[in-house]
């Protein structure tokens, strides 16, 4: 699946290179630049309004809110919806639970690790969600594998990308070893100073990872279905093979609500900047991020197949 | 933070035969664990299994399955989707950073930065269904080219195919491949223009000679991203078609909700690792031309 990435500032060290060289060299000019922009701008857009306008869409071509309603009372969608929150609060606790104290101990104890834990985290996009769940057959018992908390518990590991990102990055906006020495200083134990003096400066951070968890399970579908859970996407798919519109309608309010999630993600990313004054050492631009998580895949990809 | 109460401390003489320099990876062990339990545990399980009959013998007859006949016909399939998608996919990509870096408006460069972002992680359902509202049989475009006196339908065109999907696909890849491309066009040097230029060069044998060879490696390692993320991909492909196009993914899948041929119970893992494989394949290639990268610039 593509890679999710996480809007925190634009590429903030383009910034210098492009200023100096805005007047010349490897650009095109203003109408070839416009043609460009314009086309691909339509062809994002389109399927984006062609979906509105289907979701709303009554009969011969007037405008109607039946799709919706007739989804708002269908059962067995309600209930799809609340298996799936509750597999995504599940994935996104412990990610949570599990990647925070990783972290923080990478950064403070093994900091030459950093690179292979990166590295590491990047695993699940390369293996292809068919293979992991093959793998889940042949290797967990049927009565594992039924189980709700199976995909919970796997969706930690395909999230894992982007929430230990999200962690990690906060982790290293703090200066660790300052914190952790003042509050030993001061008499507190590890956890007191973990749970007291960390968790809170990492709020941002963990509330990132966990949205992002949820977003990525609310609407996963290959793994649900290969699985036979009925999750929202799963409910969806199947009103999408009778009646498409209606299907059309939630998903174009699935993507919308994501869509705000996201914005709201970065506007909490950029909040948590403006707070510190400067840019983060976690941080990097958007325009690097995909870059990285797959420079850094190729270590930890090598190992994982060729296991 | 279980972990951190147990830390090993400063004290000196706490372990025995090395166990102190060992102590500090006790903190990332659940980690490790938990990583190991379910995605090596399952990885491992499908290359073992593609090696083994139902009843647990080593045999090759897997591997000879998968590579024959209507398996043989997913790869094929698939690996002309995923070129297809990339290749498209890596030009237009290229095309659309290079016409962002050469505009001077910041917010426009904002804007696409962020909505490439987001267009990236779109995928499986939502974008199904979106080109289904727009090109399906009765699409919004499909109906409006229909107005125009064109159905492309009629011209044998279908969303359904192979090339419905690399248009498809093309939505998430498209932007994945400006995000990765923006730094190095960014990266090019007006000084190297100028110099062409002073040596005679016109702008086309600029980009010719200078430009497009500089981004090469950079495009080329950019493309097997691009490559498996679309070789890889089931949702939008199962989503779309419903299986009527036998994609690996999708023939895994089908394998995988019980569709097995007696004593062919394996076969699923040999296409699985035979996903693997091209994966890694990729993944290598993508390393090789990384570093040739990393050699030329700075």
């Amino acid at each position: 699946m593509a890679a999710l990435t996480i809007s925190q500032g634009a590429g903030a060290s383009g910034a210098r290179r492009s200023r100096s060289a805005a007047s010349a060299g490897f650009r095109f000019g203003a109408p070839l630049r416009a043609l460009v922009l314009v086309l691909t701008g339509l062809y994002f857009l389109v399927p984006l309004l062609a979906s509105g306008r289907f979701a709303l869409e009554g009969a011969r071509g007037t405008w109607t809110l039946s799709a919706v309603t007739a989804l708002v009372h269908d059962g067995s969608l309600w209930g799809s919806l609340a298996l799936s929150v509750e597999i995504a609060l599940g994935a996104a606790a412990i990610s949570v639970v599990l990647f925070t104290p990783t972290s923080v101990w990478v950064n403070l104890r093994l900091p030459r690790l950093r690179r292979v834990m990166e590295g590491l985290t990047l695993v699940p996009l390369v293996v292809p969600v068919v293979v992991i769940v093959l793998g889940l057959y042949g290797a967990f018992p049927p009565v594992f594998v039924a189980s709700p908390a199976m995909l919970a518990l796997e969706y930690v590991v395909l999230a894992m990308p982007y929430s230990y990102r999200a962690i990690d990055s906060g982790v290293q906006s703090l200066d660790l070893h300052t914190l952790t020495d003042a509050g030993r200083t001061l008499g507190g134990g590890w956890s007191k100073v973990f749970l007291r003096v960390l968790l809170p400066n990492l709020r941002t951070a963990l509330l990132s990872a966990a949205l992002i968890t949820i977003a990525y399970s609310l609407g996963e579908f290959a793994m649900a279905s290969l699985l036979s859970f009925t999750t929202f996407p799963v409910e969806l798919f199947q009103i999408g093979t009778e009646q498409i519109d209606e299907a059309t309608a939630v998903s174009v309010f699935a993507l919308v609500l994501v869509f705000l999630l996201l914005v709201a993600l970065s506007v909490l990313g950029g909040r948590r900047r403006a707070a510190r004054g400067s840019v983060a050492a976690g941080d990097v631009g958007v325009a690097d991020e995909p870059a990285r998580l797959l420079g850094a895949s190729r270590g930890g990809g090598d190992g994982e197949v060729g296991a | 933070m279980r972990r951190t109460d147990a830390a090993p401390g400063h004290g000196p003489r706490r372990g025995v035969l090395g166990l102190r320099r060992l102590a500090p990876y006790a903190g990332i062990a659940p980690f490790l664990a938990y990583l190991a339990l379910f995605l090596g545990v399952p990885s491992v399980s499908v290359v073992t299994a593609a090696f083994e009959d139902p009843r647990g013998r080593f045999t090759w007859s897997n591997i000879h399955l998968a590579l024959q006949g209507a398996y043989l016909v997913s790869f094929e399939k698939s690996l002309e989707l995923s070129a297809w998608s990339a290749g498209i996919s890596a030009v237009a990509g290229t095309i659309v950073a290079v016409a962002l870096v050469s505009s001077s408006n910041a917010t426009l460069k904002r804007l696409v930065t962020s909505a490439s972002a987001v267009f990236a992680n779109t995928g499986g359902l939502p974008l199904a269904f979106a080109f289904i509202a727009s090109l399906g049989n009765f699409g919004i475009v499909t109906r409006a080219l229909t107005g125009l006196g064109w159905n492309p339908y009629d011209h044998g065109f279908s969303l359904y195919t192979l090339t419905g999907l690399v248009i498809v696909y093309c939505y998430f890849l498209v932007p994945l491949m400006v995000l990765v491309m923006l730094p190095p066009v960014e990266s090019l040097r007006r000084e190297w223009f100028e110099a062409a230029s002073i040596l005679g060069a016109r702008r086309r044998d600029a980009w010719r000679h200078v430009g497009v060879p500089a981004l090469a490696p950079q495009l080329l390692a950019a493309t097997m991203v691009l490559f498996v993320d679309a070789f890889a991909a089931y949702a939008t492909a199962e989503a779309l078609t419903n299986g009527a196009i036998p994609l690996v993914p999708i023939q895994i899948g089908t394998l995988i909700q019980g569709n097995v041929l007696a004593g062919q119970q394996n076969v699923g893992d040999a296409l699985g690792l035979a996903m693997i494989v091209v994966v890694a394949a990729s993944a290598v290639l993508y390393a090789r031309l990384q570093r040739r990268t990393a050699r030329w610039q700075r």
